[in-house]
């Protein structure tokens, strides 16, 4: 299978600035600011059909195109690298290892937008990917690779890292933008969308790590190679699937987009763990509803699994074995959600810790049979939040309801969890 | 007491910010560093830096998760109890450093050793049950491995 | 202007209005805790629910955050609009206390309010409520921090609006906190607007904590005395007793809120030893008996003196009505011989004011609020007239300019959150910048002030004055040739004063030997008073004032006058004898005092204060905007800045 962002990787340690380069590291960007003017680049990323890999899966080269170009003040581009999802640690495999494809991705998506200043946004606990980025950084400063007049080319870029203190709202974009800022990370309204309005009143682009890491590839070998890369006709590109849970190997791999879930799960993962078997996973991170063997053969790219009722989210694939409590496995999402919550809207500040002590209640045998339909009541109206948190969250509640109704019946009837749970 | 050198240094951290603002995680950050946890004295001391008022500050420094303003232990052991981890065991690891520790989530030990933090997902999905020791993490943890780890530390 | 219809009423209203202010446009009340139309629209309650059912957007929707769009079909009573409102208020219930009846809020508060409306009657949720420790703010506000919605209408007053640091929001998730960084007394001069902000019992007034409720309250619509702007108020008695003051909106005045000081000050008047029995040479005395002696000893010191020798004082605190009818009453009994302000110099400012300032080029509040540049003339506005400051503020908010002269830019800027740039002379003020200016500057220190020509030629004018009603004396001064005190005095003829709510130092009086007073307070010149005449309060009476701008707003009464009940003397409550006044509460107007004066003196019953070119204020609705009166003499324009 073609590597394209692990192509680099030496096992067991990161690369070095000399290997990056050895094997053609920055020569996009050397090429791009000879040849490309930047809206060339942009639409070479339109072409390459490349959707952003931080979970919304938006086209990337059409959220560069509604950038305003003709505001005065600068204009603004972050890299998110918050990765706070649980069952998300992509960006951080993807760091540990090489963390140059990201700073050529960055500077050639500055060079595209006409970005004079862009931040790294890191989050806490990536010790090893920030050090990794630091001296990456450094490194292309020195070679002229980043910094003033770039190459000679006239384009100058700053890169700065900046070190969040952990929550998990700092992924959002928009609250991103206001932890940079310094102010509280509540999420902010839109429209105005960032491409207009964002940091420090700019117009700003938000792209994941994952997403940024992958425009040196297209530009060095072309939209139509990369479009080549998915294993489905609608899919282009690679995807780092990282899978956790009880699988035989839980690993961050890079596979085809649109490769099935049963092929990832039984090819690269090896299958169950000894004696186990599938019983339903997270197709994409925490914020996506459940997947089921029925689900086995659907392609994971974004569009196959938007219309079998999930998410492709961040790629984060969480498997569970047939002993796995859904009920239990839900409540302890939503535990995470209710406490992530930003406290700005009422429906996930309070909702959601409803949402929790509802499962909590069937979790510990003391659910009542009106608590199904109270959870579908909550599912539909904390889909009404400020921000994508709470209708995320409620993902996973969602596909507790469709799928394992009877398991949660079971909670009701028996007055206790069938496996063992204790809420 | 925050030293007048450390004080300097934070004051040109915010001087190179492109607004002082900007710099307000990084200042708490160090702060904290220096003094184990961020003290009434440091959110005062930042404030003075920020050009934002203690209060400013505190709305800052209670956002987020890996600002302490509470002393905490030595070494602060974060458990992630986020879904990758809760299905690999994470809940047997949390009782037995309860058990280890004899203190309940959120407390210190008695002899200021460590204190235990259950938090969200480390990003070490792959490798769950983890906790972090401080900056180190650790992996595929077993109740075994964690009486070693806590030796260790 | 976009046309929409909500709920099948068609509106239209100009682009940039939102889904719930369109509502409102048309009488359509959508229920809503984070939006309010001074501090806007943030979306974060989620309560504003309404669904789109056709046009360019669908399904459900927060109405506070929705501008309108032509061709959009609201429904607001839709079921799963329903639904959503029902099940925000069910959340935010959650964890609210179910204890209303020992709520200071309980009756005024919007959240039992929505509950009952509704229809959210039962609880669902059986676990835990979670619960705060309350912080000690200060002598005027209580903390209740278990009632809170997380509405951050308070944080967004507090900060935003009013520039305050020491007020703010901490924590995130279910554990947001809405207090101080440490215990201790509100900083901002604008603090009190927490208690009307807050949408449920989280700010409550200290002052008046569990004195009564809602249905018992006396209200009416009244205004601020305490200085020159007219600001809007709601003061709130029972039992005669001034229980607390709530802004009131007045969008060209003082918009939405108050200063602290308006809000918790003006308590004289539930002084229980405020003048509360005509009193002739130490002694209390029936009402008639009171009269006769004034009309009887006014006749001697006539007699003896001649016509020239009584001095009749007004003052700019003195509602209309008895400003008018004193000059009624001066043409009976001395003519030439009345004023309105004690010395001569605050006469010279306010009259000064009255003459340099052509009446379109006044500045409003409002107008204050949406200037591009303003610069302070010498006026500490935070000690004189704080809702000045606030609306110097709001400019600056909207990217005004402020330059300051002749005050500490420091006190003044920091204290308010705004950069200020001193200057020393108008002219260095950039040209470029004098956009839509504002002037703010005291009548007091007019006659002296040099300006200049050109700036004067585009800016607009606020003048503080020296009282509420300090240009109705100023118009009364120029009608009728109205000097100050200090100059009647100096002319050595005056051997009698009726002072009518006019504050004279007693060393003035010393040596005049008919000296009567008319007021509510205990101040020195009753004191000194051989005739002691009480009269009602603004609260206790309907009036008018008008502020500094020109502009006439009515006053209505709020309670009746009478010792309050609380502290009233234990052998007068319950009343062991028929009265048909309570305790202490024969008082009258002055202007009713001054009117049966004018009768008996002059043979003929004035049958209201305002005739001639005062009589379009006898309808003054107290509800509106105001009349505009400023210019003395002819026309005078209508409506508000
Ligand atoms: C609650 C929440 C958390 C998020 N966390 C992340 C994150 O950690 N990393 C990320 O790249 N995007 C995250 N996103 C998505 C971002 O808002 C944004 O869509 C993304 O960074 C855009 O990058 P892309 O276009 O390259 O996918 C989050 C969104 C929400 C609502
Ligand atoms: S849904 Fe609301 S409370 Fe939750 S994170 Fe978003 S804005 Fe904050
Ligand atoms: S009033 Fe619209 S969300 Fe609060």
């Amino acid at each position: 299978m073609e590597q394209v962002l692990f192509r680099h990787n030496r096992p067991g340690r990161c690369i070095t600035f000399a290997e990056y380069r050895s094997q053609g590291g920055f020569g996009a960007l050397t090429r791009a600011l000879r040849e490309l003017a930047p809206l060339d680049l942009q639409q070479l990323v339109m072409d390459s059909r490349l959707r952003g890999r931080g979970g919304a899966g938006f086209p990337t080269g059409l959220k560069w195109s509604f950038v305003r170009r003709d505001l005065p003040g600068p204009r603004w581009l972050i890299c998110n690298c918050d990765e706070m999802e649980p069952g998300t640690y992509k960006d951080r495999v993807l760091l540990e290892a090489n963390p140059y494809s990201l700073v050529e991705g960055v500077i050639l998506a500055a060079y595209a937008l006409g970005v004079p200043h862009a931040f790294i946004f890191i989050r806490r606990g990536y010790e090893s990917a920030a050090a990794n980025l630091r001296r990456a950084l450094a490194e292309a400063t020195t070679a002229n690779l980043l910094g003033e007049n770039i190459l000679g080319s006239g384009f100058s870029c700053h890169i700065d890292l900046h070190l969040s203190a952990g929550r998990y709202i700092c992924g959002e974009e928009t609250a991103l933008i206001n932890a940079l800022e310094g102010k509280r990370a509540n999420p902010r309204a839109k429209p105005p969308f960032p491409a207009v309005k964002g940091l420090w009143g700019g117009p700003t682009v938000v792209n994941n790590v994952e997403t940024l890491a992958n425009i040196p590839d297209i530009v060095a070998n072309g939209p139509e190679w990369f479009r080549s890369l998915g294993a489905t006709p609608d899919a282009a590109g690679t995807k780092l699937f990282c899978v956790s849970g009880h699988v035989q190997n839980s690993h961050c791999f890079e596979l085809p987009l649109g490769m099935t879930l049963g092929e990832i799960i039984d090819g690269p993962c090896g299958g169950m763990k000894p004696g186990r078997s599938f019983k339903a996973c997270l197709p994409g991170g925490a914020s996506t509803p459940y997947f089921t063997r029925e689900q086995w053969g659907i392609p994971m790219e974004f569009d196959a699994v938007a219309k079998a009722g999930s998410r492709l989210g961040t790629g984060g694939i969480v498997v569970f074995d047939e002993e796995t409590c859904m009920v239990g496995a839900t409540l302890n999402l939503i535990r995470f959600y209710a406490r992530e919550s930003c406290g700005w809207c009422t429906p996930c500040r309070e909702g959601l810790p409803y949402v929790r002590h509802i499962l909590e209640r069937l979790e510990g045998g003391r659910g009542e049979p009106g608590d199904i339909d109270l959870l579908r009541e909550q599912v539909k109206y904390l889909n009404y939040a400020f921000c994508a948190l709470a209708p995320g969250a409620m993902g996973p509640v969602d596909g507790l309801l469709r799928h394992f109704q009877e398991e949660l019946r079971e909670h009701i009837t028996l007055k206790r969890c069938p496996f063992g749970g204790r809420g | 007491m925050i030293p007048d050198s450390l004080r300097k240094e934070l004051a040109a951290r915010v001087r190179e910010a492109i607004t002082p603002r900007e710099a307000a995680v990084d200042i708490m950050k160090e702060l904290q560093r220096h003094s184990g946890w961020l003290t009434d004295e440091g959110v005062e001391v930042a404030a003075e830096l920020l050009g934002l008022s203690p209060l400013q500050v505190e709305e800052l420094a209670t956002f987020y998760e890996m600002i302490y303003r509470r002393p905490v232990g030595k070494q602060v052991i974060h458990l992630c109890d986020s879904i990758s981890c809760w299905c690999m065991g994470g809940e047997r690891i949390m009782e037995q450093l309860r058990e280890k520790l004899g203190v309940e989530p959120g407390g210190t030990t008695t002899d200021g050793r460590f204190t235990l933090i259950p938090c969200a997902c480390l990003g070490n999905c792959g490798e769950g049950p983890t906790m972090m020791v401080g900056d180190t993490l650790h992996g595929r943890l077993t109740p075994e491995e964690v009486n070693d780890i806590l030796c260790a530390a | 202007m976009p046309g929409l219809i909500i709920d099948d009423i068609p509106v239209e209203v100009p682009a940039g209005t939102t889904v719930i202010e369109a509502a409102r446009s048309v009488g359509i009340w959508i229920p809503h805790f984070c939006y309010h139309p001074a501090l806007g629209s943030v979306g974060a309650c989620r309560l504003c629910a309404v669904k789109l059912l056709d046009g360019p957007v669908k399904g459900i929707q927060m109405s506070c955050m929705l501008p309108v769009q032509e061709g959009m079909v609201v429904s607001t009573t839709d079921a799963e609009a329903q639904a959503m409102r029902r099940n925000v208020i069910e959340w935010l219930m959650i964890n609210h206390p179910h204890d209303c009846p020992v709520c200071d809020e309980g009756g005024e508060c919007t959240l039992q309010d929505y509950t009952i409306a509704g229809g959210h009657g039962l609880r669902r949720y059986d676990g835990k409520k979670r619960t705060y420790h309350n912080q000690e703010l200060g002598p005027h506000i209580q903390h209740e921090m278990n009632r809170c919605i997380h509405c951050y209408r308070c944080v967004r007053f507090y900060q935003e609006q009013a520039g305050g640091t020491d007020f703010g929001v901490m924590g995130s998730g279910a554990r947001v906190y809405f207090g101080r960084f440490k215990e201790g007394a509100l900083d901002s001069p604008f603090s009190g607007n927490l208690v009307d902000v807050c949408p449920t019992g989280v700010f409550t007034d200290k002052t008046s904590r569990f004195r009564a409720r809602y249905w018992d309250y006396d209200m009416a619509p009244s205004l601020c005395p305490g200085c020159s702007l007219g600001c809007n108020i709601t003061p709130v008695a029972r039992y005669r007793e001034l229980l607390k003051i709530k802004a009131r909106r007045n969008d060209g005045v003082n918009g939405w809120f108050i200063c602290d000081r308006g809000r918790f000050g003006g308590r004289e008047v539930n002084d229980p030893a405020r003048p509360r029995a005509p009193r002739v040479d130490g002694v209390d005395v029936p009402w008639d008996q009171a009269l006769d002696t004034f009309v009887l000893r006014l006749g001697e010191l006539l007699a003896t003196h001649g016509a020239g020798s009584l001095a009749l004082v007004g003052s700019p605190r003195l509602p209309l009505e008895g400003q008018l009818l004193l000059a009624r009453l001066a043409e009976i009994v001395s003519p030439g011989n009345v004023c309105w302000f004690t010395t001569a110099g605050e006469a010279r400012g306010v009259l000064a004011a009255l003459e340099t300032l052509p009446p379109e080029g006044v500045a409003s509040l409002a107008d204050v609020r949406g200037a591009g540049c303003v610069v302070i003339l010498g006026v500490d506005l935070l000690a004189e007239a704080p809702m000045m400051a606030l609306a110097v503020r709001q400019a600056w908010r909207n990217g005004a300019k402020v330059y300051v002269m002749g005050i500490s830019e420091w006190t003044f800027g920091s204290f308010l959150g705004i950069s200020v740039t001193p200057v020393s002379s108008l002219d260095e003020v950039p040209p470029a910048e004098r956009v839509k200016p504002v002037l703010i500057g005291n009548s007091r220190d007019l006659p002296s002030a040099r300006v200049d020509e050109k700036l004067w030629g585009g800016a607009r004018v606020a003048l503080l004055q020296s009282g509420p009603n300090a240009v109705g004396a100023a118009l009364l001064s120029v009608d009728h040739d109205g000097a100050s005190l200090e100059e009647l005095l100096a002319s050595g003829r005056i051997k009698g004063v009726v002072a009518v709510e006019a504050d004279i130092p007693g060393s003035w009086l010393a040596g005049i030997p008919f000296v009567a007073a008319l007021d509510w307070r205990q101040t020195e010149t009753v004191a000194v008073a051989q005739l002691l005449l009480p009269t009602t309060s603004w609260l206790e009476m309907d009036g008018t004032f008008i502020n500094y701008e020109g502009r006439a707003q009515r006053f209505l009464k709020v309670m009746n006058p009478g010792i309050p009940l609380r502290g009233l003397d234990p052998t007068l409550h319950p009343p062991r004898i028929h009265r048909s006044v309570p305790p202490g509460g024969d008082l009258r107007p002055a202007w009713r005092l001054l009117a049966h004066l004018v009768e008996r003196l002059g043979g003929r019953s004035p049958e209201s204060p305002f005739t001639g070119r005062w009589e379009r204020l006898r309808d003054l609705h107290p509800e509106g905007e105001g009349i505009m009166v400023y210019t003395h003499g002819s026309d005078s324009s209508e409506g508000g800045g």
